[in-house]
């Protein structure tokens, strides 16, 4: 039976949000534990990170589904059962928003090309939790800075304000303690 | 005083505009409220420190022209505070002083506000004094 289950979590980078997120997934016991990843190289370093973070989580029994943008397109890629973690918003948001910039045409730049993906995003998700035993949801916290890109933090506020209300919980990870606060 | 605290576009705004006899309220966008007006609500002070300090006003005076804000307005105010200081140093010195000035000043405000409230993405959290909602519910009759 699919437990429909939602969980956010957001903090700064190298909170630990990301192992906790893991041991959530672990813990649920699902058939498949599905590591659905947004986060894309840009040079050989990252590369490499992304890889060995692959092949660290294949040995741990994890199934990855790498998925920078069209987040729906995994969604036919999932089974009745599975636990899901998403990894994460911020990169998917970067990756989406700035779509297009290599021609000089970004999604951002598009009136109401965000819009779509956003709906489209919404719709996603509430398919992964009609399959999903479990949906973990990761994103970072940065919006407690100057504003250096309105655009992307104004929707990644307005995301993450969504996310919170439709999740059963939420929580804010410091310094390895995650603080619930839904 | 009370406080409405979190980083931007958390929903600070929507949760005073839901709060009991908000929406009606005088609203001071980047400005000091002049006159004595109940039940003002204080937003995107970042931007009026910012703009003093642009205009050469020293930190002790603008620390004056608040204080002269919030003495007009007792008792019943919001100040909606934006976190802008847990990033990573500027390279802009006018941001930094921007920083330095506002995190002092809000460490004043904090200590003298009747409750804090912590908003993370809409989700409030009591930091400081009773019960917003109770407070203002009765404030507001």
């Amino acid at each position: 039976m699919a437990g429909n289950k939602m969980i956010f979590i957001s903090g700064g980078v190298r909170s630990g949000k990301s192992a906790w997120a893991e041991n959530k997934i672990l813990h649920a016991k699902a058939r498949r534990s599905i590591y659905l990843a947004s986060g894309r190289a840009y040079d050989n370093e990252m590369a490499q990170r992304i890889e060995r973070h692959r092949q660290d989580r294949f040995y741990d029994g994890w199934t990855t589904i790498e998925q920078p943008i069209h987040l729906e397109e995994a969604l036919p890629r999932l089974k009745t059962g599975d636990a899901v973690l998403w990894d994460c918003v911020t990169t998917w948001l970067a990756n989406e928003l700035y779509a297009g910039w290599e021609t000089g045409t970004p999604c951002a730049a598009q009136p109401g090309c965000m819009e779509k993906k956003w709906a489209a995003l919404q719709e996603t998700l509430h398919g992964i939790r009609a399959v999903s035993e479990l949906l973990v949801v990761v994103s970072n916290e940065v919006m407690d800075d100057f504003i250096r890109d309105e655009p992307y933090q104004r929707w990644l506020g307005r995301i993450h304000l969504w996310l919170v209300a439709e999740s059963e919980e939420a929580f804010e990870m410091e310094n390895g303690f995650a603080y619930k606060r839904k | 005083m009370h406080i409405v605290f979190g980083g931007a576009f958390n929903g600070k705004r929507q949760f005073v505009r839901g709060l009991p006899g908000c929406r009606e309220a005088a609203w001071f966008e980047g400005e000091l409220p002049r006159d004595s007006i109940p039940g003002a609500v204080v937003a995107g002070l970042e931007l009026w420190v910012k703009r003093q300090l642009e205009n050469g006003t020293d930190e002790r005076e603008l620390n004056r022209l608040v204080q002269d804000a919030i003495a007009h307005q007792r008792p019943r105010q919001i100040w909606i505070l934006t976190d802008i200081n847990r990033g990573i140093v500027p390279a802009d010195p006018l941001e930094r002083e921007l920083r330095d000035v506002l995190g002092r000043l809000y460490q004043q405000l904090f200590l003298q506000a009747a409750s804090v409230t912590r908003i993370w993405y809409g989700i409030p959290e009591t930091l400081k004094g009773a019960d917003l909602h109770e407070n203002l519910h009765k404030n507001g009759r």
